[in-house]
Parts: C-alpha cells; sequence; structure tokens
C-alpha cells in the first residue's frame, strides 16, 4: 500500500463533563477534559489540537465519576468509584491506578495540610477512604456511622487537619462526621435539624471559613452552618437581601475554592432564575448581596496567582457602544470580569461571543484567567453550547478554535456528489426544458456557449495570476460558494448525523465543515435514518435529503428536509407523523421533480409517501403488485412479509417466526442497492461457468441464542428472499456467541463471530451459485426461481476482534472487493475478498491454479501493511461507510466513531491512472530513440544498397 | 487482481422494491449487553510491563493502551512502562499492547478460580498448546510497524529480473523490447552472418528461432537471412531453414 495524501483524520473526545486549565505553571497551554464519552485529554488551548488522550471502555465501566486536578497530576476517579487513577498531565502517562472497594460512588476531593496537597479523599456510601496522591496507597480507610439512615453525600476539606462528611436524613436533618486527617478517627459527630433538606449536592456549599451555607428549594431562605462550631442553623430569609426567586425555579448556589488547602472564597453565586443570578458575601456571619446580574446566561469563578475573578455571560452589554449593540445580534452574548472581592467590573474585559446561528445555546463557561504583565487579569474563555462545541476564545472575541464534538457520536452519514459548477449546471439546464422554438433554442445555445468562454478565459487568466505567485500563497480553500464537482468525482459532501441532533455537511477533500445545523427538540434516544430523496443531478431542482428522526420509546418520527449542500432546511413541508413508524424504505420511482419516493409504514400497517402528489400516487397504483417489504420485530422474534395494495394499504404474504425464547434476532442486512455486480459468475478451471446466486431481495438474518453458557450458545445465519419468504439456506455456528458482524453483497455475506469452544474470533463465509446454467439470465424474479442456489461455505481463524466490518464499493463493480474491518487497536483493516473465498482449495490442483485461488489455511493474517490509516489510529470505529467514485479503481471511504477519518482505497489498485511518478521522459525518450534509430538505420540501408548496386 | 470473467449482464431487477436497511429495531442494544459478568466472582489484576528497546518511556506511553480479549478490558501504561489491568474475572484472555508506532506480540493469559496466573504464547490453531512466557509479563516490542510497502520503482534491471509483475510494466517492457530486438538484429546479425561461418549462422538462426516459438507466424530469421545473405545464399538459407524447423515442432 501506498502513502497518499487523500487521508483526513479528525480526532475528537465528545461532550465535555469536566474540564480544567492546567495552572500549575503559567504558560501552560494545556486543558484538561474529562467527556461524557469515557475519554480523558488534554487540548491544546492555542490550537485546540489534542496533546494526548487516553480513551477508555465505554459503558458505565469507563465512566469518569470526577476529575480533581493538583499541579502536575490528574486524580479522576473511574466506573462509579471503582477506579481511582492519577495521570501525568504533561507526557500524558500513568502515575498510579488503585481499585477501590465496591460501593457508590458519592463524592471526591483533595485534601491539604499546612499549604500543601497531598491526599485525596473518596466519599462512597458506606465509606471514606484517603490515599495519598503520590503513589495511590491508601492511608486510612473508615466505614460511615449510621449509613441505614444517613445519605452522605459530600466530602470537604479546607486544610486544617479535619475532613468533613455531610450525609443527610431526607427531610430530617444533616448529619456530620468529622475526621481526622492522620489516622481516619472520628473527631466529632452530630446532626443538625434540617427538614428541608433532602440533597446537599444540589443545595448547599461551603463558603468564606468553613461556613456550610444551603438554600432551600422553595427559594424562601439560606441557611447556614459553621462547620467548626456546629451549633445550630441559622436562618437568613432571602427577602431580608431583597433577592427572590424566580417562580418554580430551583435555586442553585455556586462557590469557588481555588486552593484545597486554603478556606474557599467568602464570595458565591446564588442563580434566582434561568437568567439572573446574584453575586453574595458572607462577611462575619453575615450575608451580604454585592451584585446583580440579570440577565445572564452563564457565571464561572477564575484564580490566578491570589486573585480570583467572577466571569459573566450576558446576552448583551449596556457598556459597549450603541453602534456595537445595533451591529450584535441577539445571539452575541457577551462576557466581563468582576472583581469577586469588589464586585466591581474590571475594565477592558469584554469579550464578545460569537454564537453560529444553527447551533445550541451557551451551556458551561469555563475562564482561563492569568495576570498580565501590568498585573492585571487577562482572560480566555471557553464556552461549551448544547449541541456540544467548544469554543475557545479570546479578547475582544476572537475565536482561537471551535471544536465540534458533536462529530463524536456520527450515527450514520451519506455522500452526496457535488453539484456542478454554475456555467456547466447552465448548459445542463439547456437540455432540461421543454423546446420553445428554434430561433430562441439557437440564441440559448449561442449565450450558453458564450459563458462556457467567458468561463474558460477567466480560468487562464486565473492560472497565469497564480502562476506568477509563490505557490504558498497559492489558496485552495473550499467555500460552500466555489464547490463543484470534479473530474472524477472524487469529492463529495460528506452528510453526517450525530447524535446530539447536530447535522454537518463535511467536504470529503479538505475535511473542513462547510454547514452545520442543529436539530432542537431531538429526543435524547432518537433514532435516525438519512435518506437522499434526490441527487444533484437533477438540476434545477435542488438536491434533497431527508432525515427520519424517530423516538425509540414512543415510535413517533419527524421529518427533517434539507438541501445536502448548503444545509438550508428544505420549503418543502414534510408531512406530520401523528402514528409511530415502523419502517422506512426509499423506492427508485421518482415524482416528476425526480424526488424519490419514501415509503412510511405506522403501526396500523397504513402506508402514507412522501412527496403524495397525484403523479406519485398514481404512480404507486400501478406498481403496487410488486412492491414489498418486510417488517422485523425483534422482541417477538418475528419477521413477516407485506405486499402493497393500491388502496395503499399492506397485506402480510408471509410470517417467520424465530422463538424469542430460544433465539433473538440480532440483525438483519439486505444488499445495498447502489451495488453493482459486473460479473454474473466465475470462470473455472476448466473455463466453464458458474454463475452467481444475485437475487437483489436476499436478506441475510443473524440470531443468538439467549442461553450464553459456553457449550450451549449458539448464532445463526438465515437467508431469506425478503419478497417471498422463502428460507434459502440456514447456518447454526454451535459453540459461538455474538457480536455478530456481517457484511452481505453480491452473491455472499461473511459474518464474524466469537468461538467459546476455541476462544477465538473466526470469520465464515457463505456464497450462493446457481450452478453452470442460469435460469434466467435477462430478469431475476423471486416469484419465479425454482431451483434452489448451490451454498458453499469455509471459515477462517481471525486473530483479533473487530469493531466494524464494511465492504468496498465501486462504481461499475469490477474492481476486486476488499472488507474493511475495524479493529479495536485502531487500525483499519482492508482484507481481500480473496482469502474469504469457500472455494480455497485444501489441495492445490492445477484448476485451482488456473482459478488464481489461494490454498486454504485456517488463519488469516493481519498485515500492518493492509491498514489503510497506516499509524493514523481510530478509536472506537462505529461504522465505516463506502462510496464509489467516478474512477472505477476508486473507492471512498469514511469510517466514523469516536474519531473520523477519510481516505481512498483502490481494491485493484490504480490500474486506470496513470501513477504521479509516471515515468514521461522514459516513455518519450524510448519513442524518440525509436525514431531516430529508423531514420538512421534507413539511412544506413540507402549506403548499403547503394554500396552493393556499386560492387 | 481484476476479475477476469466479464459477460455482459443486465440484471434488470424485479421491481420488487426491497427494504433498503433496518434501521429502528435496535441493533446496537443487542449484541453488546450478552457480555456476561459474574458480580459475585473474585476479580483479578493483570500485570507487566511493556518495553521498547532504545525509545524513552515517555515518547510513546500516552498513545499506547492494553487491551484485554479485544477491548473488553482496557489498561493504561505508566509513565515507566508497566502496566496493571484492573478488575478482571478469572478465565483466559488474550493480552495485547497497542500503540500506532510499535508492534507487541499478543500474550494469552490464563487466571485460575483461585487467582493463579499464567502467561503463554498465543496460538489461535492449537489452542491448548502451552509455551510458558514470564508473568508478570515481559513484552518487548518486535520493532516498528511497517505500514508501507517499499513503493515499486523502475530500473533496467527490472528487464531482466522480473518481467510481467502488471500490466504497466508490462507495456513498458514490451516498448524497451520493440526498441531493443530489431536493433540486436540489425547490428549484430549482419555481422553474425558476414562471418561466413557456416556453424555460428546455424548456432544464430535457431537462437532466433527461441525468439519466436509460434511455428505458424514467419520465421524471422528466415526472413533475415534472405534479406542479408542475398541471391547466393538462398539455397543455403533454405537448408538452414529445414535444420530449424524440427527444433520448432519440437516445442
Amino acid at each position: 500500500m501506498i502513502a497518499d495524501l487523500f487521508i483526513l483524520r479528525q480526532q475528537y473526545v465528545g461532550k465535555v463533563r469536566f474540564s480544567h486549565f492546567d495552572t500549575h505553571v503559567q504558560s501552560s497551554k494545556k486543558v484538561l477534559v474529562a467527556t461524557e464519552r469515557n475519554v480523558f485529554a488534554a487540548l491544546n488551548t492555542r490550537t485546540g489540537e489534542l496533546f494526548w488522550r487516553h480513551v477508555d471502555k465505554t459503558g458505565s465501566e469507563g465512566n469518569i465519576d470526577a476529575l480533581l486536578q493538583h499541579g502536575q497530576d490528574a486524580v479522576l476517579v473511574v466506573g462509579n468509584g471503582r477506579l481511582l487513577r492519577s495521570w501525568e498531565i504533561n507526557v500524558g502517562g500513568l502515575n498510579w491506578e488503585v481499585v477501590l472497594d465496591s460501593g457508590s460512588f458519592q463524592s471526591a476531593c483533595l485534601v491539604g495540610q499546612q499549604d500543601m496537597v497531598k491526599h485525596v479523599a473518596v466519599l462512597k456510601k458506606t465509606a471514606i477512604s484517603v490515599h495519598y496522591l503520590s503513589n495511590g496507597h491508601q492511608k486510612w480507610i473508615e466505614n460511615l456511622p449510621e449509613t441505614e439512615t444517613v445519605d452522605y453525600q459530600a466530602v470537604y476539606s479546607d486544610g486544617n487537619g479535619e475532613v468533613y462528611v455531610l450525609g443527610v436524613v431526607p427531610h430530617s436533618h444533616i448529619a456530620i462526621v468529622v475526621y481526622s486527617m492522620e489516622d481516619g478517627e472520628i473527631i466529632k459527630q452530630m446532626s443538625v435539624e434540617a427538614p428541608w433538606l433532602y440533597n446537599i449536592q444540589a443545595s448547599c456549599v461551603v463558603v468564606g471559613q468553613g461556613m456550610l451555607t444551603c438554600v432551600d428549594s422553595a427559594g424562601v431562605s439560606f441557611y447556614m452552618l459553621d462547620l467548626h462550631l456546629q451549633l445550630q442553623m441559622t436562618q437568613v430569609p432571602l427577602q431580608s437581601l431583597a433577592l427572590e426567586v424566580d417562580p418554580g425555579f430551583h435555586p442553585v448556589l455556586l462557590s469557588h475554592q481555588p486552593n484545597p488547602a486554603r478556606q474557599p472564597l467568602s464570595e458565591f453565586f446564588l442563580q434566582l432564575g434561568p437568567d439572573h443570578y446574584q453575586l453574595l458575601q458572607l462577611n462575619n456571619g453575615q450575608i451580604a448581596a454585592m451584585r446583580d446580574f440579570k440577565p445572564a446566561l452563564l457565571v464561572s469563578f477564575a484564580t490566578t496567582g491570589e486573585k480570583t475573578v467572577a466571569a459573566v455571560m450576558s446576552p448583551k452589554n449596556k457598556t459597549v457602544s450603541k453602534c456595537e449593540i445595533e451591529r450584535s445580534l441577539p445571539s452575541r452574548p457577551v462576557v466581563n470580569l468582576f472583581s469577586a472581592e469588589t464586585g466591581r467590573r474590571l475594565l477592558d474585559t469584554t469579550l464578545i461571543v460569537n454564537m453560529d446561528p444553527n447551533g445550541g445555546k451557551p451551556e458551561k463557561l469555563y475562564v482561563q484567567a492569568f495576570l498580565k504583565k501590568d498585573d492585571s487579569v487577562g482572560y480566555r474563555a471557553m464556552v461549551q453550547t448544547e449541541d456540544h462545541t467548544l469554543t475557545f476564545i479570546q479578547q475582544p472575541g476572537r475565536v482561537m478554535w471551535t471544536r465540534e464534538e458533536a462529530l463524536s457520536d456520527v450515527v450514520t452519514m451519506e455522500m452526496v456528489d457535488l453539484p456542478l459548477t454554475g456555467t456547466q449546471a447552465e448548459l445542463e439546464g439547456e437540455f432540461g426544458k421543454k423546446a420553445d422554438g428554434l430561433m430562441s433554442m439557437v440564441m440559448k445555445r449561442l449565450s450558453s456557449q458564450l459563458i462556457l468562454l467567458q468561463a474558460w478565459i477567466g480560468h487562464l487568466w486565473k492560472l497565469f495570476y497564480d502562476a506568477r505567485k509563490p505557490r504558498s500563497q497559492v489558496k485552495n480553500d473550499v467555500t460552500i460558494e466555489n464547490l463543484s464537482r470534479d473530474e472524477f468525482n472524487l469529492q463529495k459532501m460528506m452528510v453526517m448525523v450525530t447524535a446530539s441532533g447536530k447535522l454537518f455537511g463535511i467536504d470529503s477533500k479538505t475535511g473542513g465543515i462547510l454547514w452545520r445545523h442543529y436539530l432542537h427538540n431531538v429526543p435524547p434516544n432518537a433514532a435516525f435514518k438519512l435518506m437522499v430523496q434526490r441527487t444533484t443531478a437533477h438540476f434545477p431542482h435542488p438536491p434533497q435529503c431527508t432525515l427520519l428522526i424517530k423516538d425509540k420509546d414512543t415510535g413517533l418520527g419527524t421529518l427533517h428536509v434539507f438541501n445536502p449542500i448548503f444545509g438550508k432546511k428544505s420549503h418543502v413541508t414534510p408531512p406530520a407523523l401523528p402514528q409511530p413508524i415502523l419502517q422506512s424504505l426509499m423506492l427508485p420511482l421518482m415524482d416528476q421533480d425526480y424526488a424519490k419516493v419514501l415509503l412510511l409504514v405506522d403501526d396500523q400497517y397504513k402506508v402514507s409517501a412522501f412527496p403524495s402528489t397525484k403523479n406519485v400516487l398514481q404512480q404507486l397504483q400501478e406498481m403496487a403488485a410488486s412492491i414489498f417489504f418486510y417488517l422485523v420485530d425483534s422482541s417477538q422474534g418475528r419477521l413477516s412479509g407485506y405486499r402493497l395494495r393500491t388502496d395503499l394499504s399492506t397485506e402480510q404474504i408471509w410470517e417467520v417466526i424465530i422463538p424469542p425464547e430460544v433465539q433473538k434476532i440480532v440483525s438483519v442486512k439486505g444488499k445495498r442497492p447502489n451495488e453493482h455486480v459486473h460479473s454474473q459468475g466465475r470462470v473455472m478451471g476448466d473455463r466453464s461457468v458458474l454463475y452467481k446466486y444475485l437475487n437483489p431481495n436476499l436478506l441475510a438474518v443473524v440470531t443468538e441464542s439467549t442461553d450464553l453458557h459456553q457449550e450451549r450458545s449458539f448464532i445463526g445465519i438465515l437467508l431469506i428472499d425478503g419478497v417471498t419468504g422463502r428460507i434459502i439456506h440456514e447456518a447454526i455456528q454451535r459453540k459461538a456467541r455474538g457480536p455478530v458482524h456481517v457484511v452481505h453483497s453480491e452473491n455472499w455475506v461473511v459474518y464474524e463471530y466469537w468461538s467459546t469452544k476455541s476462544r477465538r474470533n473466526e470469520f465464515s463465509v457463505i456464497e450462493l451459485y446457481e450452478g453452470m446454467e442460469l435460469y434466467n439470465s435477462t430478469v431475476f424474479s423471486s416469484l419465479d426461481r425454482p431451483h434452489a442456489p448451490q451454498v458453499l461455505q469455509q471459515s477462517y481463524i481471525f486473530p483479533s476482534s473487530i469493531s466494524t466490518m464494511e465492504a468496498t464499493l465501486t462504481e461499475k463493480g469490477i474492481t476486486s472487493r476488499h472488507l474493511l474491518i475495524g479493529l479495536p487497536s485502531g487500525g483499519i483493516l482492508s482484507l481481500p475478498k480473496m482469502f474469504l473465498d469457500p472455494r480455497r482449495p485444501e489441495i492445490v490442483s492445477e484448476q485451482s491454479r488456473e482459478e488464481n485461488l489461494i490454498p486454504y489455511a485456517p488463519e488469516l493474517l493481519i498485515r500492518t501493511e493492509w491498514f489503510i490509516n497506516y499509524n493514523q489510529t481510530v478509536s472506537r470505529v462505529r461504522g465505516i461507510y463506502t462510496a464509489p467514485s467516478g474512477l472505477e479503481s476508486t473507492c471512498l471511504v469514511v469510517a466514523y466513531g469516536l474519531d473520523i477519518y477519510q481516505t481512498r482505497v483502490y481494491p485493484s489498485k490504480q490500474f486506470d491512472v496513470l501513477k504521479d511518478d509516471y515515468d514521461y521522459m522514459l516513455i518519450s525518450s524510448v519513442l524518440f530513440a525509436l525514431f531516430f534509430a529508423t531514420m538512421i538505420s534507413k539511412r544506413l540501408a540507402e549506403v548499403k544498397l547503394l554500396n552493393r548496386a556499386w560492387r | 487482481m481484476l476479475q477476469r470473467e466479464r459477460i455482459p449482464l443486465q440484471l434488470i431487477f424485479l421491481q420488487a422494491a426491497l427494504v433498503v436497511a433496518w434501521c429502528f429495531t435496535d441493533v446496537e442494544t443487542g449484541p453488546g449487553a450478552g457480555v456476561s459478568t459474574q458480580p459475585n466472582g473474585d476479580r483479578f489484576k493483570i500485570e507487566g510491563r511493556a518495553i521498547v528497546p532504545g525509545i524513552k518511556t515517555q515518547d510513546w506511553v500516552s498513545t499506547a493502551r492494553v487491551l484485554v480479549e479485544g477491548e473488553e478490558y482496557v489498561g493504561f501504561l505508566r509513565t515507566d512502562g508497566s502496566f496493571a489491568v484492573n478488575d478482571v474475572p478469572s478465565g483466559s484472555y488474550v493480552v495485547e499492547v497497542v500503540t500506532p508506532t510499535y508492534r507487541f506480540e499478543p500474550v494469552r493469559v490464563d487466571i485460575t478460580t483461585k487467582g493463579k496466573m499464567r502467561a503463554r504464547l498465543v496460538n489461535y490453531i492449537k489452542t491448548s498448546e502451552v509455551i510458558r512466557q514470564p508473568y508478570p509479563l515481559q513484552i518487548r516490542a518486535s520493532g516498528p510497524h511497517s505500514y508501507f510497502m517499499k513503493r515499486e520503482t523502475w530500473g533496467w534491471t527490472d528487464f531482466l529480473m522480473n518481467p510481467m509483475k502488471d500490466v504497466y510494466s508490462t507495456k513498458k517492457m514490451m516498448l524497451v523490447m520493440m526498441m531493443v530486438l530489431p536493433l540486436l538484429i540489425i547490428v549484430l546479425l549482419p555481422k553474425v552472418v558476414n562471418t561466413n561461418d557456416p556453424e555460428m549462422r546455424k548456432e544464430m538462426e535457431q537462437s532466433m528461432n527461441m525468439l519466436n516459438p509460434n511455428p505458424e507466424l514467419p520465421d524471422v530469421s528466415e526472413l533475415m537471412t534472405k534479406l542479408f545473405s542475398g541471391s547466393k545464399g538462398s539455397s543455403k538459407a533454405g537448408s538452414s531453414s529445414k535444420g530449424t524447423r524440427p527444433a520448432a515442432k519440437r516445442r
């Protein structure tokens, strides 16, 4: 495999859950992020790139519960308090990892003593343990008293050698246990009446000199308790401070403890409403209001050196000049800094946040404060929005970088051909329109030819102009305006749908995001299906994609119709879907505007069409008898086939029940509709032809046994004709279990499973052949195929587990096929299908050699030369998307998962392209040499003849 | 590697529009949940160290991971290259250190229910074969990954050493043959013929026949000898061609 320049990798981390700026060095460029996708990473604050990234297991076992940072160490609590890890943040290596005793995690904090932070305390439901920061060893562990009644929720320490554990008996009292840092002995234990409290973490913070400050959920009063004295709660009504909580809003407190070995600040924020904050100060046991922020979107504290500032993001700023306000859109919030001690606004600290109008609302604000040379405070802000975007902004509003973390969770994608250029489209449009008179046609032709000429001259001029400039200055930025298809259709628009509901349009050549669109109110557990209804081939009709968004719980769906090139919502109004949707299918039918028809089947088995014009309905009535579809109900193990009636109702024609007590259906794979098969058969060694069984309606159904015992578990594979319900083939793999990955294409099915008997991964391939004769070579009909196909099967050992699998796809299907296999190690293996061929002989014969069959070997090898991504590993590959390009040899590949990786593969090498090192010199010199040689030899021959004549 | 058979074919699919994909039945939730773990069983720790000879650990540990049986259990490397994968129940696992740059051999680790550990070489074919490896694991990188094949450069020696490698080089070779052979024939042959040594000439003609093995095609040597030996050697040429024919037929 040869390195090429068309590879692109983008690495993501996921939605940020915890973030800390590295502050132990003044000039540090790191920000640590721990995300909801179980990734812990360090980002470069200047560029937004990754310094390093650690990807843990998916699911709850890798879930990051807490991130604490001290100096060069970052301590993570992972897997609901199962593991405690410490990372060295400069190189990104692990310092230590310890297993904690079982018990659900509650809270963790760093513990300091005499200004030195040496320990970390982890609070579990029933126990508290303290570990050394240097090596993770446990200093002490103590069981908490009265765990049956008290719900311990928070742990606090302020550097005086004591650890406070705060628990609550809901609606009764607060329980406080004070442990000695030295040996874990209980120093004090007491309970204080608090009938209004049920959740400490939601409504209490520690402020100032150990003052536990709470606010009740109704928002009536503050309650304060000195942790050192612990006498009684003092109640301060909010009204006495002239504060009022928005009706129905649960007030939230925010405090700040810059150094775990010191006491927290005595200033804190109280959020009174969705856009209303109040800065308060605790002074000698008295709360005083300092400053009111309304409207304010987000607030945050930041500390640098000895100074602490409060950053407040507000929708707009009154102090900036008037023209600024006029220019600023409603979606342009502004961040300002305020001194935490005084509440005064700091001068020249305004930062304008340019929000993407197609993005979401800001959700979190992280502020990196630093001291400037004149000792004033400067800052940069990292804003996280609800569409998982991270934006890092410098004063006065320069966006340093943006990370679209929504792309770490791509659910589905499509590649759409780019449109022709304007001039080409003009020319095409000429043919599309109806003829209107000879003269006007001629005029139109002439004018379009003129436009072409003009464009050509413009192009020549640009070439000439660019040639004079140094190469580095010639920019080839792709913007949405100059998008156009290239000669071989290698550049396409990747339309990506992410789980957060944000859609992206990415240029496949540069990897640049050309458009983004955030869909609000997408349910969190939605399933998506993206369909291309109209491609770019039908100028002047714009291309059209339809996204079906379905709530997995209710089954209710919505349609989002948009233009895949510009991302704009289409003016076509999709139909409302009042009924839960069971199935959706694209028909090859088109309406008069060349949009393919989308059929939606609801739970009443009624079918609705989109678009549903008269033309479409008429076509559907004509075609109804030959439209079949199938439904899968995996919970009841039911596969059923339906046929469309002319009145758009349906009729069940077959049903296969797979008993769900014994085995469950895990996946059903059909063939890809855009797949071409070039050769209908295989030429055998004796020159006869073995014809392939190419049934376009074939479904591969994979089942797994419900019994997971390693002796009794099995997986099954059923090949069913989707029209007639006829079972073509059935295979059972005993002592095997999933996850099963399947690829179904042409006349073969490849699947991978785990063999419990031999504890290894195995591949199996099934190929279907009609035999030496073809029943009906022109038309394939599922209804008229009397002979069952011949089935060949072979299995192989694969020395790794796999994450996903897909087959390459080319324009005409001439190129040999490869399987693209995503490995957990991050490689994407391109395995030639030749190795998975059930006709591989055990004993080599003359005929098999003639056929180029590789002798059977039980083990498939993973050769790193076959990795299409080289050392650019891709984490947690979830899917691989393949698309044909205009070149037969070339297949476009996109792997998505945590990362996105885009490349081109050439399964049969680039047989239709001259290599870039093609030796033009040699070929032309040979030609010239030949030419001269003929000239010379002609001359010599003449001389010789003449001489002979003289003799 | 093209498919050799090219039978033109038009599969007009029955318009039975079969459904494209199966989107709304939860594929993702199915298999992942199938891994059975015994919540009460003891959990053990797989320990070891990965070494890349000659490379400082901090240069590669941040990109490395320890994968136990795929991604079922994941461990990370400490700054000194050692690792521990916690929370692994008893069983038999393939432990692999993966980095984008260095290649490590996988090791199979067996853990008994009592927590006794054993490491052995991975053998997927004879799964019960035991070739002991040290435990705690000592995994030494066997060198950098080779992702790239050497580019097929094309030199003059390729003509002789490795003809017909692919379509492209075959074309080139034909071109060069076209150039070199006539030259040889034009320049060398007359000289050989002019020596008037009949033995030599016979030999030469035979070798020319070798180059042109197909008996149906016009015999190059015959043509050549006719051309160059002129009128005086016409009878001799005839006899010589008789001599060569059997040689050709033998093939």
